[in-house]
Parts: structure tokens; C-alpha cells; sequence
């Protein structure tokens, strides 16, 4: 079934593609980061808008992604753009959501000790209360890593797509090969991104598996 | 004037006298008497003293503490800090000069013990080598030895530990004036109790003015050069030294907070060294038994006491047991319990001469060596002779 010629033939149009299928995952899950880092930071101290701002998130998130984009394709053409705010939009709701319960959660001594031991806002929240967010942040931006690495195949519909693209063509053409190789790949590159992650995640944050250890 | 550059001080001896001058604090609402509310509220604490705060839960005190710091605002009045109003410095810079200290603790459970002892030099901009060495100093000067805590993080200590390394971190800039709310209300009794003496041990050299906040009326008596107890509504119910407060409360509250057993608090702020001690009769291993029966038969009480050659003692002997011939033996002697330091508190001699046997506690000094003798008669004697001269 499948067909090895066909894949060193193809070699050069599927190592493209998965920097692309990258390249548009980590800018999506990127923007959206910042995104929703800035609205959680607006909203986290005006707590009337964090009902209707993260109700606004999870309808985006419940828009269907070919509905979405054929109705972005007419405001911004079949372009870059367009995939991206597509793709953005969906990493909002798990960011945001998990970024406030994140900030939320630090406990309120240690921010009480903070403030008493005179730390300004801005310095507590980079050095106390994001570094104590982390797992929870990680944690997002795995979920949102995934379900973007997903998501890149439906923007192949307007000419991006990354391994979507391989799929594509292997589908038009009749290629099963280039189905299947377009399929493990995009497979693989979630997996090695999640396992990646959790990785990293571990890595910054050494108190949770001293935690851990403590008992 | 900059905290970075120049050497570091010796953590010590840097205080600052704490004045409120009738502080109110308000909160929004009809009822009037919300809890938390202060109401007028004037003292000042000279500097290097303790003063405890305390009252039943509500009284304001933990935001009259809370209100040095400028965690919460008052509604009027002032503190003044070495005469300085708290309100007019720069709230940043003021919460940097003043230690504090609460029962959760607080510490950042993201660094290890040695960043977050060193916290305030940090934001101080100290360099770094400096923030290391103050970070030791000061986990050495609460009893944890450096190389076994530098690097553990929070969740790997026990309570008591934790509770140390917040005093060590309040401690880190060397502030003149510390606030404590209940900083050793989440611990059990027994760390309690070592905790207590600790601290008290460390402010005999430190001389910190320290605002502390307990609910506990004996932890306020123990701890407190001066007590300010508090009642609901947030007045001064009395302000005063522990021995003041408890001879003569200023009013029923005061009396009923203060409790029936004031009388026997008041004997756990003396100390045996401070009575006129009753001469023992002693005899060594060796002295003739015949002389000393005789010694210990025209004495109404019934106990010779066996020292060694250095005046140590030995052991009681009971008159009947004195062999009318002979030589005394150590073998003779008989436990010497109660025995006492001289700064035992009166009420620990007399829980322990309650139980004892010989109704006499040994009284020794540092060396061991014998300097008399204290029975519970003595100490309720000079229970009642503190009353009538402090009344």
C-alpha cells in the first residue's frame, strides 16, 4: 500500500510542509497566548467582563472551522491571515480559561506576603504569580498545541494546511501513499508536541516534583 | 541612600519607636460594630519592645497591624513610625523597611528557601554574593543549618521549619520594626512552646520593636514586654505591662478576657531567682550520721539534703532513714526531684512541687551547684505580696 517511491519523490514537498504545518501551529498557539494573556490581565480585576468575555471565547470555539474560514475568505482572500485568525480564535478559550484559573489559583498568604514585603504589581505578577500559574498555563498551551496541530489540516482548503496539503494531493490524485504519510505525520507531529510539552512543563517548574517527592 | 551599596549591617539593634495616634478604621455599612473596625486607637511601643495586640476574634487587631504597613488604609488618625507619619513615605519602600510575618506563612513556593529568605534584599537590588551571604547568616540565626535547607523548596518543610524561614525572611533587610499576626498559631503546642523561646531568645539580641497579634491571652502574657488588649468595636480595653494588666484589669472585659486563673499567669512572669531562697541542710557522703540526725531533728523540716564536695546535689535523705550511728552514703539519698532552675517561673515550681514528694524544690544555678531551697508556701506568699504592692 504504501509506496516508497513515491515518498523519496515527495520528499522535498513533505519536509516543507511539515515546517509549515509547524510554522502555523506555533505562531497560532503563540498569538493566541499573547492574546489572551493581555484580555486575562484586563479582565482578572473587573470580574463582571469574565463571564461574557470567555462566553464570547467559547462561541468562537463552537463556530465549525470550514464555516469559519469560508466566512473570514471573503474579508482577507485565501491568505496566511486568514488561517491564522482562524486558528488563533480556537486557541483562545483553552488559553485564556486556563491562564485566569492559573492566576486565580495562587494562594492568597503568598500574595498577601508578596504585597507586605513590598513587591510592586508588575513584579509580583511576573515573578510570583505567573511562575506559580506555569503548570496550569503549560497544560493549555499543550491542549490548544494539539487541537491547532489538528486544526492546521482543515486551512489546507484555502491553499495552506501544512501536511494537509500531502493529504490533499494524495486524495486528488488517488496517491494513498501520500494520504497515509500525511496522515502518520500530522499523528506523530501531536504526539512528540504534547510529550515535548509535558516535558518542558516539568522542567520549569522543579517545586511541583519536590511537591511531589515531599509527599 | 541606597540599601546596595556599602557592606551589610549587623542584623542587629536597628529599631524604631511605633506610635498610633488615634487611628480609626471604618468599613462601609450600619452596623457599628463590624469586625475588624478600630476606633480611636492610641499607643506607642519605645523602641525594641514587644507589644501584643490581642483580643477575641473581631477586635481589629490584625487590622490595626495590617495598617503599619499600609495593607489596608486607615480611615483617620496616624502612625508614626520613629516619629515619621507611615502615610507620607512611598508604600513600596515602607513595606521593604518592615518585617512581617503571618500564621500561613507565605512563603514562595516556586524558590527554593534560600531565594525566599532573601526576598527583600532582592527587590533592594543587594547584589548578588551579598543576598547569598545574608540568606545563610540569617537561616543559621533561626536554627536551620544552610547547606540541608538552601536548596529544599517550601512543600519539603515541616510546619515549624516553615514558620522559621517566614521569620528569617522578615528578618532579611535588617528592618527596624516587625509585624507578627499569629505567626505561631498554626503549629502544635509542643513547637509552639519551642518556637516561643526561640524568638524570644533571638529578640534578646535583635532588640526589633515587634507589633505581635495573638488571640491567646498567655501567649500575649508570655511573649509581651508590653500587652494591648483589644475588644470588639476595635477599643483599647487596657494597655499596660503583662504584670500590670493582670494584677489590675482596667475593666469586667478585661478581667474575664484576662481569665479567674490571672492570679497563677501571673506566677509564670516571675522566676524562682527572683524569691529569697530558704537555706537546706546539707550534709556530704562521708559526714557522721549521728551529728547530722541531730542537725535535721531540731529543723521542723524533715530532709536532709546529700551535696557532693562541689555543693551539687545529691539526693534527699528522709530523717528516718539517717542511720543513728555511722557514716551518711550516697546510697541513702533519694530522688531530688523537683529541681529547679533559677529561671524556672514560679508557676512551673509550684505544678512541680504539687506533685513532688518532698514538699521542697532544689534550686541550682548554671553549674549545678545548690543555692537553696523553694516551697510552694514561698511562692504563694510572694504571690500575695506582688498583689498588695501592685494594687
Amino acid at each position: 500500500m504504501i509506496r516508497w517511491d513515491v515518498i523519496r519523490g515527495n520528499l522535498p514537498l513533505i519536509t516543507s510542509k511539515i515546517w509549515e504545518h509547524l510554522a502555523l501551529t506555533v505562531v497560532a498557539v503563540a498569538v493566541g497566548l499573547v492574546l489572551s494573556f493581555v484580555v486575562v490581565i484586563a479582565i482578572r480585576d473587573r470580574r463582571r467582563f469574565v463571564g461574557p468575555v470567555m462566553g464570547f471565547f467559547g462561541f468562537v470555539y463552537t463556530i465549525p472551522s470550514l464555516a469559519l474560514l469560508a466566512l473570514l475568505v471573503p474579508f482577507t482572500r485565501l491568505s496566511f491571515l486568514t488561517s491564522e485568525i482562524a486558528l488563533v480564535g480556537y486557541t483562545l478559550l483553552i488559553l485564556a480559561r486556563n491562564l485566569l484559573t492559573g492566576l486565580d489559583a495562587v494562594p492568597r498568604d503568598v500574595l498577601e506576603a508578596a504585597d507586605a514585603m513590598g513587591y510592586t504589581r508588575w513584579r509580583r505578577l511576573w515573578q510570583v504569580e505567573l511562575p506559580l500559574a506555569l503548570p496550569l498555563i503549560v497544560a493549555g498551551i499543550r491542549i490548544a498545541t494539539v487541537t491547532t496541530i489538528g486544526l492546521v489540516m482543515v486551512t489546507a482548503l484555502i491553499g495552506f494546511g501544512g501536511l494537509g496539503q500531502v493529504m490533499l494531493r494524495g486524495y486528488n490524485f488517488r496517491n494513498d501513499t501520500l494520504v497515509i504519510v500525511g496522515f502518520a505525520l500530522t499523528v506523530a507531529l501531536g504526539v512528540v508536541a504534547d510529550l515535548g510539552l509535558s516535558w518542558l512543563g516539568r522542567v520549569v517548574t522543579p517545586w511541583s516534583r519536590a511537591r511531589a517527592a515531599a509527599g | 541612600m541606597s540599601a546596595a551599596t556599602g557592606s551589610a549591617p549587623p542584623i542587629a539593634h536597628r529599631a524604631a519607636t511605633v506610635a498610633f495616634d488615634h487611628v480609626t478604621k471604618r468599613y462601609p455599612g450600619t452596623g457599628t460594630e463590624r469586625p475588624g473596625a478600630v476606633e480611636d486607637l492610641s499607643f506607642e511601643v519605645p523602641a525594641g519592645k514587644i507589644c501584643v495586640l490581642v483580643g477575641p476574634s473581631g477586635c481589629g487587631k490584625t487590622t490595626s497591624l495590617k495598617m503599619v504597613n499600609r495593607l489596608i488604609e486607615p480611615t483617620s488618625g496616624r502612625i508614626l513610625i520613629d516619629g515619621q507619619d507611615a502615610a507620607r513615605r512611598d508604600v513600596t519602600e515602607l513595606r521593604r523597611s518592615i518585617g512581617y510575618v503571618i500564621q500561613q506563612v507565605g512563603l514562595f513556593p516556586h524558590q527554593t528557601i534560600g531565594e525566599n529568605v532573601a526576598t527583600v534584599p532582592r527587590l533592594l537590588g543587594w547584589p548578588e554574593v551579598r543576598r547569598h551571604e545574608r540568606s545563610e547568616e540569617l537561616l543559621a540565626l533561626v536554627g536551620l543549618d544552610p547547606s540541608t535547607y538552601r536548596d529544599r523548596y517550601p512543600a519539603q518543610l515541616s510546619g515549624g521549619e516553615r514558620q522559621r524561614v517566614g521569620v528569617a525572611r522578615a528578618l532579611a533587610a535588617d528592618p527596624p520594626v516587625m509585624l507578627m499576626d499569629e505567626p505561631f498559631g498554626a503549629v502544635d503546642p509542643i513547637v509552639r512552646e519551642r518556637l516561643q523561646n526561640e524568638f524570644l531568645r533571638l529578640q534578646a539580641d535583635l532588640a526589633k520593636t515587634i507589633l505581635f497579634v495573638t488571640h491567646d491571652i498567655d501567649e500575649a502574657i508570655k511573649i509581651g514586654d508590653l500587652v494591648a488588649v483589644m475588644q470588639v468595636g476595635g477599643h483599647l480595653a487596657q494597655f499596660g505591662t503583662p504584670e500590670e494588666i493582670l494584677a489590675n484589669p482596667a475593666s469586667d472585659f478585661v478581667a474575664r478576657f484576662v481569665g479567674a486563673d490571672r492570679g497563677l499567669k501571673r506566677l509564670s512572669l516571675t522566676r524562682v531567682d527572683s524569691l529569697e531562697l530558704r537555706p537546706a541542710i546539707t550534709a556530704r557522703p562521708g559526714d557522721d550520721a549521728a551529728e547530722a540526725r541531730r542537725r535535721i531533728l531540731a529543723d521542723p523540716f524533715e530532709f536532709l539534703l546529700l551535696v557532693d564536695a562541689a555543693n551539687r546535689p545529691i539526693g534527699w535523705v528522709g530523717e528516718r532513714q539517717i542511720p543513728t550511728s555511722g557514716v551518711l552514703a550516697e546510697s541513702m539519698a533519694t530522688s531530688m526531684s523537683p529541681l529547679l532552675d533559677r529561671r524556672t517561673t514560679l508557676k512551673d515550681a509550684l505544678a512541680m512541687l504539687i506533685d513532688a514528694e518532698v514538699q521542697a524544690g532544689i534550686v541550682i544555678d548554671r553549674h549545678g551547684t545548690l543555692r537553696g531551697l523553694v516551697t510552694a508556701e514561698d511562692i504563694t506568699a510572694a504571690a500575695r505580696r506582688d498583689r498588695s504592692a501592685a494594687s
